[in-house]
C-alpha cells in the first residue's frame, strides 16, 4: 500500500517514469554497445554466430583491420568526409545565418524553408544527388561548364579523385539547413544594443563582426561544430545512394565500412572491430558537445 | 531613397538563395515527368518538353508501392508511440529537477544520442539473432530505431516541459491532486503541442529509416519505402524517371507536412536543441 501511494504521490512516480525510459536504453543502446567490444576480441564466425561465448582471440581482429589494404585508405576518407562536410555546412550556414539575421520581410518563412533538406530520407537525398552529380548527363557539371568553372565534364561519381567529394557536397546540402538554424538561433541571443554601441563608436560591419559576433557566438559554435561531427559521423545512406564506397573504396568511409564488413562479407567480428573504432572517435566528439551544452545542462 | 528598397532587394537575394538551395526538390519532380531520352539530352531542359504523369501509376504498381509504404507507417507508427510513451516521462522527470543524479541521466541520454546507427547495427543484429528476435523483423527494427530516436526526442520535450511553470503544478498539488493526476491534467496539456511537434519529427525521421531496416530485415513484403527504393538505386542507376517518381511519391507527402507545421516545428527545434 505504502509502495502504490509512493507510485502514485512521491518520487516513486518520477523513478517509474525515468527507469522506464533508461531501462528501455539501457537494453537497446547501452547492452549492444558492451556486447560489440566483447565481440571485437572474439572469433566470430557463421558456426559461432549463435552462442554467446566464442574463442577469444585477443587483439587478432584489431590487428587484421589495421591489416587490411584499405584501412588507411578508409581512415583517410573518414577524415576528408569529416573535415570537408564540416567546413562546408559550418561556412556555409553561419554565412546563410547572417545573411536571415537582417531584418527583411519574410526572412524567417524563408529560412524555415530550408529547413526541408533535414526531414527528407537520407536515401533520397543521395537519389537525387546522384542524379545531378551524373558525369555525362548531370546537370551540375553542365551548369559548372556554363560558367566556365570547368572545360570537361567532371565524373564526380566514378573518378577515384572525386568520388568522396561526391558524397560531401550531398553532405554539405542535407545537414547545411539545421546548421543555419542553430547559428540563427545564437545570433538572435545576443543583444542589440552591444552593435548600436560599437556603431556609435565607429566600428565598421567587419570589426563588429570580429569583435561582438563570433566572441558572443563563441559556445553555439562549439555547440553546431561538434553537432556537425557527430552528424557527419552518424552520416550512412548517402553511401549506399552515390557510390557504395566505390571505385576501389576512394570513398569508403568508417561506418559503411562496418557495415559493409558485416553485412556483405558477414564478418561480424571485424565489423565490431571497426565500429569499435569508430565509436571511440564519436566519444570524442562527444565529450566536447556536452562540454560546449553544459550552461544548458544545469540549465 | 535606396535605404527604403534595401529590405525588399534583400528579399530577392533571399528568395534566390532559397530557389538555388531548393533546386535538387525541383529536379526530383521534373526529371520524374521527362521522357527517357529527354533525361539523357544535352544540354538538358529544364522544363519537360512533355510531360508524361503516367509514370506515377506505373511505379506505384511496379515496385509494389502500396506494401513498401505500409511497412514504413507501420515502423515509423511504432518508433514513434515507444518514443513518445517512454520519452515524454523520462523528459518530464529530467526537466523538473535539478541535482546531480539528473544531470547524470541527461548525460547519458546526451551520449546515446550520439551513437552512429552504423556502429550499433553490428551487435543489435547478432544480438537480435540470438533472442529469436530476427523472426519478427519489423519489431526488431522498431525496438533499435525507438532507441535510436528516444534521446533527441527527450532533449526536445524536455525544453518543452521545463517553459511549464511550476507554480500550476504545484498549486494542483495543493488542491488535493495527486502527482499522477497533476501530471495527466495540469502538466500534459500544458506542454501537448511541444509533445506533438516532437512526435511528429520522429514519426517522420523513422519514416525515412533505412539501415536498420536493410540490415534486419530480409523478406520484401516486410521491407520499407527506403528498402524498396534502395533495391534499383545504386551507383549506375539509369532508370531515373522511375527513382524519381518513387522518391516523389515517397517524401511528398513528409513535404506536405513540414510545410504546413514549418513554423511550430522550427520553433520547437530552436527552444529545444540549443538553448
Amino acid at each position: 500500500m505504502r509502495f502504490l501511494n509512493a507510485l502514485r504521490d512521491g518520487v516513486g512516480f518520477d523513478i517509474l517514469l525515468v527507469g522506464a525510459a533508461l531501462l528501455f536504453l539501457v537494453a537497446l543502446a547501452g547492452l549492444p554497445l558492451v556486447y560489440n567490444v566483447l565481440m571485437s576480441f572474439q572469433q566470430v564466425d557463421m558456426f559461432s554466430l549463435g552462442s554467446l561465448f566464442r574463442p577469444f582471440v585477443g587483439f587478432d581482429n584489431y590487428v587484421a583491420v589495421v591489416r587490411q589494404p584499405e584501412f588507411w585508405l578508409v581512415t583517410r576518407n573518414t577524415l576528408i568526409f569529416v573535415f570537408g562536410s564540416m567546413t562546408g555546412q559550418f561556412v556555409l550556414g553561419f554565412a546563410l545565418a547572417l545573411f536571415f539575421a537582417q531584418n527583411f520581410p519574410g526572412a524567417s518563412t524563408i529560412r524555415g524553408l530550408f529547413l526541408v533538406s533535414w526531414v527528407m530520407p537520407g536515401l533520397v537525398v543521395g537519389g537525387i544527388w546522384s542524379l545531378i552529380l551524373a558525369g555525362d548527363y548531370g546537370v551540375l557539371n553542365v551548369i559548372l561548364r556554363g560558367l566556365g568553372i570547368i572545360q570537361s565534364n567532371v565524373f564526380w561519381k566514378s573518378d577515384p579523385a572525386f568520388s568522396i567529394w561526391a558524397v560531401i557536397i550531398a553532405n554539405i546540402w542535407l545537414g547545411l539547413a539545421f546548421n543555419m538554424l542553430l547559428l540563427s538561433v545564437g545570433l538572435a541571443a545576443i543583444p542589440r544594443d552591444l552593435y548600436e554601441a560599437a556603431a556609435l563608436d565607429g566600428a565598421n560591419a567587419f570589426q563588429r563582426f570580429w569583435t561582438i559576433t563570433l566572441p558572443m557566438m563563441r559556445p553555439t559554435i562549439g555547440a553546431v561544430l561538434s553537432l556537425g561531427l557527430i552528424g557527419t559521423l552518424q552520416q550512412f545512406d548517402l553511401f549506399p545512394a552515390l557510390t557504395e564506397g566505390g571505385p576501389a573504396n576512394t570513398s569508403n568511409v568508417a561506418g559503411f565500412w562496418s557495415w559493409q564488413l558485416s553485412f556483405q562479407l558477414y564478418d561480424f567480428a571485424k565489423g565490431a572491430t571497426v565500429s569499435v573504432m569508430m565509436f571511440l572517435l564519436v566519444l570524442f566528439a562527444s565529450v566536447i558537445y556536452v562540454r560546449s551544452t553544459r550552461h544548458e545542462v544545469r540549465g | 531613397m535606396s535605404r527604403i528598397y534595401t529590405p525588399w532587394f534583400l528579399l530577392a537575394v533571399a528568395l534566390g538563395l532559397a530557389a538555388i538551395y531548393l533546386f535538387p526538390l525541383y529536379w526530383m519532380y521534373i526529371t520524374s515527368l521527362k521522357s527517357g531520352s529527354e533525361i539523357f539530352a544535352n544540354p538538358p531542359t529544364f522544363w519537360p518538353t512533355s510531360a508524361n504523369i503516367g509514370v506515377f501509376g506505373d511505379v506505384w504498381a511496379r515496385r509494389t508501392m502500396p506494401t513498401y509504404l505500409w511497412n514504413s507507417v507501420v515502423i515509423a507508427g511504432g518508433v514513434t508511440a515507444i518514443t513518445v510513451v517512454l520519452g515524454t516521462g523520462c523528459a518530464y522527470v529530467l526537466a523538473r529537477y535539478r541535482n546531480v543524479w539528473i544531470d547524470v541521466g541527461l548525460f547519458c541520454v546526451l551520449m546515446l544520442q550520439v551513437l552512429p546507427a552504423s556502429v550499433m547495427v553490428t551487435p543489435l543484429f547478432v544480438g537480435f539473432n540470438q533472442i529469436g528476435l530476427l523472426n519478427y523483423p519489423r519489431t526488431a527494427v522498431i525496438l533499435a530505431a525507438a532507441a535510436k530516436a528516444m534521446p533527441f526526442f527527450v532533449v526536445l520535450v524536455r525544453a518543452t516541459f521545463m517553459s511549464v511553470p511550476r507554480e500550476l503544478e504545484e498549486s494542483a498539488l495543493v488542491d488535493g491532486n495527486s502527482r499522477v493526476g497533476a501530471f495527466f491534467s495540469i502538466v500534459l496539456p500544458l506542454a501537448r503541442n511541444g509533445i506533438l511537434v516532437c512526435a511528429i519529427l520522429t514519426f517522420m525521421s523513422a519514416f525515412g529509416e533505412y539501415i536498420y531496416s536493410k540490415s534486419i530485415i530480409q523478406s520484401p513484403v516486410l521491407q520499407p519505402a527506403s528498402v524498396g527504393l534502395s533495391g534499383f538505386l545504386g551507383p549506375n542507376s539509369t532508370d531515373w524517371n522511375s527513382i524519381m517518381a518513387y522518391s516523389a511519391i515517397y517524401v511528398t507527402p513528409i513535404l506536405v507536412v513540414f510545410v504546413i507545421l514549418q513554423r511550430r516545428i522550427v520553433a520547437g527545434l530552436t527552444s529545444g536543441a540549443l538553448k
